[in-house]
């Protein structure tokens, strides 16, 4: 076990922490949507950098993919990189209620990355008296080959990333998407103080 | 004292600000909006932001914007999507060729006096970004193209050339469908560049390549395998429509008169044609087969077409 590594408890916490935020956010994202908007219990991993390359190559069927920068109080920080499958992008338009044709298939995917990192990410600094600003999304890639070629390119500055798996299931626009949060060493150190406080507050 | 900070701050910022009610009004911008817009603020402020920019996509925008009220979200839109939003003028209208400033906005949810809820837009300039980015695009894309082009005759190099071959290969046994090879090599090239030099030399191939060209259908793949050696795929063709081709190559380059330092070249050349069989087993093994068959065709006298021989299993 290093530092980084969070122990029992804090894993349970920010399980929790994240259960809570996601149940928030797909409220916020029903209403929004205009739509019911169902959520299976997101499962969290960490995966360690240098096992990133392999924990996402499982998913071979993903083909796009969004990165956001997210940077809050208290050195809580990292990057947001959500993961489509292709098979689900045809009706997203329709579902972000947009016009057809009034936005091509890479607007629509940073368009919904956007919304469902934020939202995500606002309700859950929220729950640990943060708050979050976000850089502009951007689209790594349109294909998986260079996807993974992208990301090999990338000097990497962090050592743990945590995977945190969603499944959005949408009435009639099915889709799923992966949102990984790669957070870097300090950033971790600083979450697992944050943890420790909320611990200690029970 | 802070407001007046933040004031003159936001007039000299290079990124545009500009403040939204939930309607849609502008109440505020900046002085880089101002100025870059060209409009007065007696025809701006208290305006709605479609009368105001009328080239905005009115929907789109609408709903993009009713997810910063709804969710109390920041949002985005990238150059890269949506070149611009605003019609606003640049700083390098004589060294780029945009029209317009290429923008990166981002909206926002802010609290106005009293807890009103705005929406705050900014505006960044990034026709720079969008300008080089958009060249080095162009760059790689000629890179790309120069890394699969043989330099002096401007058919496929032997590199990509092969790289074809192997998935034509792949394909055709795949899906059992014809796939037709047909080498050939300049006849007598070494007297060609002793009598004429090698300047003299590099025309032949040059005129070679060009006539035969003019003979391919799309979707045969030609390249330069070797020093005076040419190759063609022929996806989707049976021996006798490649022989027919081959015959045809043959004939045309023949008749052709190549004119260099006021001299007429004519050149010939003997040609290998092979199809794929059930024995092949990598694309190497068509390739060999039609190399035996411009061999064959060299032996036999030159300028002339000859055809691989089907294995015959025992």
């Amino acid at each position: 076990m290093n530092a980084f590594d969070l122990t029992e408890d804090q894993q349970d916490c920010l399980q929790e922490l994240i259960n809570v935020a996601m149940g928030q956010a797909s409220d916020q994202l029903a209403r929004y949507l205009d739509t019911f908007v169902y959520l299976k219990v997101p499962s969290i991993e960490q995966v360690r950098a240098e096992h990133l390359f392999d924990s996402l190559n499982e998913d071979l069927a993903a083909t796009a993919i969004v990165s956001q920068g997210f940077f809050g109080y208290e050195g809580i920080r990292g990057e947001a990189l959500l993961m489509y499958e292709p098979q689900d992008s045809h009706r997203l338009a329709d579902l972000l209620g947009y016009e057809a044709g009034e936005l091509t298939f890479d607007e629509q995917i940073i368009d919904l990355s956007s919304i469902l990192t934020t939202t995500f990410l606002n309700v859950f600094a929220n729950q640990i008296d943060n708050q979050m600003s976000y850089s502009a999304p951007r689209l790594l890639s349109g294909s998986l080959g260079s996807v993974n070629k992208h990301l090999q390119q990338q000097a990497f500055n962090w050592d743990l990333a945590l995977k945190v798996r969603i499944s959005y299931q949408v009435t009639d626009y099915s889709f799923n998407c992966d949102m990984v949060l790669l957070i870097p060493e300090e950033a971790i150190i600083n979450i697992k103080t944050v943890i420790d406080r909320i611990l200690a507050e029970f | 004292m802070l407001d007046a900070l933040s004031k003159n701050i936001s007039d000299q910022l290079n990124t545009g600000i500009l403040i939204l009610d939930h309607d849609f009004n502008i109440l505020m911008w900046n002085r880089f909006l101002k100025v870059h817009a060209n409009k007065s603020d007696k025809d701006v402020i208290g305006n709605s932001i479609f009368k105001v920019f009328p080239e905005l996509p009115r929907k789109w925008f609408e709903r993009k914007l009713s997810s910063v009220i709804q969710l109390k979200n920041q949002s985005f839109c990238s150059w890269e999507q949506r070149h611009h939003l605003f019609e606003l003028s640049h700083s390098r209208p004589i060294t780029t060729d945009s029209d317009f400033m290429a923008q990166n906005c981002t909206f926002m949810p802010i609290e106005g006096e009293n807890g009103a809820e705005r929406i705050c837009i900014l505006i960044e300039d990034v026709t720079d970004v969008c300008h080089y980015q958009t060249q080095l695009t162009k760059v790689l894309q000629e890179l790309a193209l120069a890394n699969r082009i043989d330099g002096l005759t401007q058919t496929f190099n032997r590199k990509h050339w092969e790289e074809c071959l192997a998935s034509e290969f792949s394909r055709a046994v795949r899906y059992k469908q014809d796939l037709a090879l047909i080498m050939l090599d300049l006849d007598e090239f070494k007297v060609l560049n002793d009598t004429y030099g090698h300047q003299g030399g590099d025309i032949a191939l040059i005129e070679t390549a060009k006539s035969i060209n003019e003979l391919l259908r799309m979707g045969d793949l030609f390249g330069r395998y070797g020093g005076e050696e040419f190759a063609i795929i022929l996806p989707n063709t049976d021996l006798a429509g490649a022989e027919e081709v081959a015959e045809r190559i043959r004939i045309d380059i023949a008749n052709n008169i190549i004119e260099f330092q006021e001299q007429n070249i004519t050149v010939t050349v003997s040609i290998g044609v092979a199809v794929v069989n059930e024995q092949d087993l990598r694309y190497e093994d068509l390739i060999s087969h039609a190399d035996i068959a411009l061999y064959q065709a060299k032996k036999l006298g030159r300028n002339r077409v000859c055809i691989a021989k089907k294995k015959v299993v025992a």
